[in-house]
């Protein structure tokens, strides 16, 4: 074929050009450390990526949320734990009381530390994290109980979600769990006033109803406390391998971009010398 | 008769033909780089023989005449693929444009902004009492609602750029026509004894240029002059006159022909090539899709998120509120396209609770007021729902001067809502989260911004009209619409047969992924599309190159040859010079 001047020209501009834009596009990939980087280096791979990144943002919100959820369901075990005690402690105090050896004085003078172990429970009852009352229900800005122990809460219990329709009730309805309870003391508080013996064998047997009551509500906070761990170690794992994942379709194999880089300076360097040596050749410098 | 005369003369039309090959070969040079120019070369024949004592004689050189070295096949091959070359040229330089807008690369993407919108959600059902969180939300809808709008308004403005882009080249559309028809002109006054070969090349310049803009077809007449066909059948030159296009149309965006009638012909929608078919079609093919479909999303989110919120209620009632939605027309049933609202085919039949509270939280009446909702014709208007709202006590609503809904309580007294089956609130702005409909207008709606204690992560109490702090249930829902499939408009658009409207069943975020997606997609084939034409036209080019530019190394060889014969003829002067004088000194 014939060559023209303007061919040699053309050829060269055309050449160096696409030379230099594929070394543009191996330097871009090398210094972002990233294979996309516009939507249409990878279209298919950036939409999962994002798909992956929602999802991943979608699951660190579910961590917090478990972790929130842990927070009460923590609080929760501790108030009942003590709740448990104080139930036993009454219990003993019963048993003593209940002793036909003990006079109306003693009973009388108990009948004060009963009181206390009432306002214990009931502090216990209006636990509350960060502004919020644990027990009341979903009315989480009211205290649960006043002193006399009226529940003032609602029966919705707070819920958290851990997962796509997974919800898990981390508050409580403080009247199921504790009115019962205060109102046996309350009872037994009258009993022991009165020295009525009859009164505090009810209120015994009545404690042991409320101690595995206690017992099977703190069993259920601490299933629920495992559930949560086990979902969070899931989720972390499911995080981590959709990390692993997001990273192989965005980011670079830096090995292998810095040799196509390595490829593409090589062709480009040939490319402009052999341009520069066809360029200068020219008949008018063998002509005199 | 031989004579020594005739070799006189016969070596001065081989110096005269010498000399004109020597001037042509001087053209090439000096035309080496110009655009367009095609080398020329000199036909030399014999000059017609004589018959002398029946023999002929030839009696010399001359130079029949100067050709210029061209393929009209690959040259009309070369302006075709040329044409496309710039069409993807032009679609791949807005395509860049638009990957930067809607980039990922930020933190501010809707992508990313989509999921922390729904966290923060979670983040209230967390602590629904908690005023930090209500914040946080409400700041980050503001800023979602500004990337909304500015995405709408950055895919207007290269609209708007592109626009400009095609005003300029109409112009000079306009002014290449006006050019060939000049040369035109020039050409049927001089070729009628010979060919004008610059003149044509320069013609030639023109039309290719011309066929960079758009589609064009290009016939010689028997003259000798060109007319030039576009799309439709639009007449740009006929011999010595041209028909100018013109920008026109309502928004000035539509490209028109001119007519010899002097009416206007649009041809917008059939350029196809060259700069002007890749503008128009990146205009109204692919920006336009993408801002019709980022607009459906917005419509859908803003809906579905409209729609849960009015299910619930704040922290605390309202005292006086008013819906974010106008009604053009209060006595049209709510529920058609007459009443004017954007949401109306939203809204069915149904009902929703209107709970009045006293000053101390009671409910007043001890049960709510149910208002009904009929959907149908001869159903509900925004007046006959004003005077149902009318009915309750302590409670009062009218019609603002812009068609919206206004609810007003008694002093002292608040009101709230619940259990909407028939999502009217929704559709009238009434307890909603956004208003807008479109990725333009989308905002938070005033009564949040004026209040966030209004941001409703709780529901009434259906039974007893209570409603608790604490209580996160239409947040929990509210997180649910994250994972919720709705039917979403996806739009296709043509310029030829028009814009149609489908429907994809997918999430909010999974349709903005696949929308950026399909972004990423079109362009990259774009890429491909122009990296194929460039390569088209650089061997094209070349082929034309190889045919008619002009070689230097050739033009030397050329100026030797044409030297030699030039000295040659030269002795020939010479040595029938020597003659004569031999034959006149024997004398």
């Amino acid at each position: 074929m014939r060559v023209a001047n303007k061919t040699i020209y053309d050829t060269v501009t055309y050449n160096l050009g696409s030379c230099i834009q594929e070394m543009n596009k191996a330097n871009e990939i090398v210094s972002s450390g990233k294979r996309i980087n516009n939507l249409s280096d990878d279209p298919v791979g950036l939409t999962q990526a994002l798909e992956i990144k929602s999802a991943i943002s979608n699951l660190e919100q579910m961590q917090r949320n478990i972790s929130r959820g842990n927070t009460w369901l923590a609080s929760s075990e501790s108030a009942l734990t003590h709740v448990q005690d104080i139930i036993s402690e009454t219990k003993t105090l019963c048993i003593q009381m209940a002793n036909a050896t003990i006079d109306s004085t003693q009973r009388l003078s108990t009948a004060g530390t009963v009181q206390n172990l009432f306002d214990e429970i009931v502090s216990l009852a209006n636990t509350n994290i960060a502004g919020s009352y644990i027990f009341s229900g979903s009315k989480t800005d009211t205290t649960p109980f006043s002193e006399d122990g009226t529940y003032k809460g609602n029966s919705n219990a707070f819920t958290v979600k851990i997962g796509k329709d997974t919800t898990v009730e981390v508050g409580s309805d403080g009247g199921a769990l504790f009115e019962d309870i205060l109102r046996t003391m309350d009872g037994l508080k009258t009993s022991l006033t009165d020295n009525y013996l009859e009164g505090i064998q009810d209120a015994m047997s009545d404690l042991d109803g409320h101690f595995d009551d206690i017992s099977a509500k703190i069993s259920d906070v601490g299933s629920k406390m495992n559930r949560m761990d086990v979902k969070e170690k899931i989720f972390e794992d499911i995080i981590f391998a959709n990390t692993e994942r997001r990273s192989k379709i965005e980011d670079a194999d830096m090995a292998g971009a810095i040799m196509e880089l390595k490829a593409r300076e090589f062709a480009y360097q040939a490319a402009l010398s052999s341009s520069a040596k066809l360029m200068a050749l020219t008949l008018m410098d063998y002509m005199e | 008769m031989s004579s020594l005369g005739m070799v006189l003369n016969i070596a001065t039309t081989a110096l005269a033909a010498q000399q004109y090959g020597m001037d042509v070969t001087a053209h090439n040079i000096a035309n080496v780089n110009t655009e367009g120019y095609s080398r020329q070369s000199p036909t030399l024949e014999p000059k017609q023989a004589l018959l002398y004592q029946g023999m002929l004689l030839g009696r010399g050189v001359e130079t029949e005449q100067v050709t210029r070295s061209v393929d009209q096949f690959v040259e009309n091959k070369l302006m075709q693929e040329k044409s496309s070359m710039l069409s993807s040229q032009e679609m791949e330089k807005y395509m860049q444009v638009m990957e930067g807008i809607f980039s990922e690369n930020s933190g501010t993407s809707i992508s990313s902004m989509l999921s922390d919108y729904w966290n923060l959600w979670n983040d209230i059902s967390n602590n629904p009492s908690g005023s930090s969180e209500r914040t946080a939300l409400y700041e980050h809808s503001v800023l979602m609602s500004n990337q909304f709008k500015s995405l709408g308004s950055d895919l207007t403005q290269i609209q708007i750029d592109i626009t400009n882009a095609v005003t300029v080249g109409v112009e000079r559309i306009n002014q290449i026509t006006s050019e060939i028809a000049q040369i035109n002109v020039k050409i049927i006054g001089m070729e009628a004894n010979s060919v004008a070969n610059d003149l044509r090349d320069k013609r030639n310049v023109l039309v290719s240029e011309l066929n960079e803009y758009l589609d064009i077809k290009a016939f010689e007449q028997s003259n000798h002059s060109l007319t030039i066909i576009s799309v439709s059948g639009c007449t740009l030159v006929q011999g010595d006159g041209n028909y100018e296009l013109e920008m026109g149309g309502s928004n000035g965006d539509r490209v028109r022909w001119q007519n010899s009638a002097g009416n206007y012909v649009d041809i917008t929608n059939y350029i196809t090539n060259g700069k002007l078919g890749g503008l128009l079609d990146i205009r109204d093919k692919i920006i336009s899709k993408y801002k019709l479909d980022l607009d459906e999303m917005a419509k859908e989110f803003i809906w579905s998120v409209n729609q849960q919120h009015s299910q619930g209620v704040g922290l605390e009632g309202f005292s006086a509120g008013t819906g974010t939605c106008d009604v053009l027309n209060s006595g049209e049933e709510l529920g058609t396209l007459e009443s004017g609202l954007d949401y109306y085919e939203k809204i069915s039949d149904g009902n929703f609770n209107l709970w009045v509270y006293d000053s101390s939280g009671a409910v007043v009446g001890g049960s709510a007021n149910v208002i009904t909702i009929d959907a149908d014709t001869g159903g509900t208007t925004l007046s006959s729902l004003i005077i149902d709202i009318n009915a309750v006590d302590n409670i009062s609503a009218s019609i603002t001067t812009d068609g919206k809904l206004m609810i007003d309580a008694d002093s002292g007294y608040t009101f709230a809502f619940s259990d909407d089956t028939s999502n009217v609130l929704a559709a009238l702005g009434v307890n909603t989260f956004f208003s807008g409909s479109t990725a333009g207008d989308i905002s938070v709606n005033s009564g949040i911004v004026a209040d966030k204690n209004h941001i409703a992560a709780a529901r009434i109490d259906a039974a007893t009209g209570e409603f608790a702090a604490g209580d996160n249930d239409n947040a929990l829902a509210m997180t649910d619409l994250q994972y919720t499939s709705m039917d979403i408009s996806q739009w296709t658009c043509d310029r030829i047969n028009g814009n149609t409207k489908g429907s994809v069943t997918t999430t909010i975020e999974d349709y903005y992924h696949s929308m950026v997606g399909s972004i990423g997609i079109v362009s990259s084939s774009i890429s491909r599309d122009t990296e194929f034409n460039e390569m088209m036209v650089n061997e094209l080019n070349t082929l034309r190159n190889s045919i008619s530019a002009v070689s230097l190394d050739e033009e030397m060889t050329n100026l030797i040859k044409y030297q030699h014969a030039y000295q040659a003829a030269a002795k020939l002067i010479t040595v029938s010079d020597e003659m004569l004088n031999t034959l006149i000194s024997a004398i």
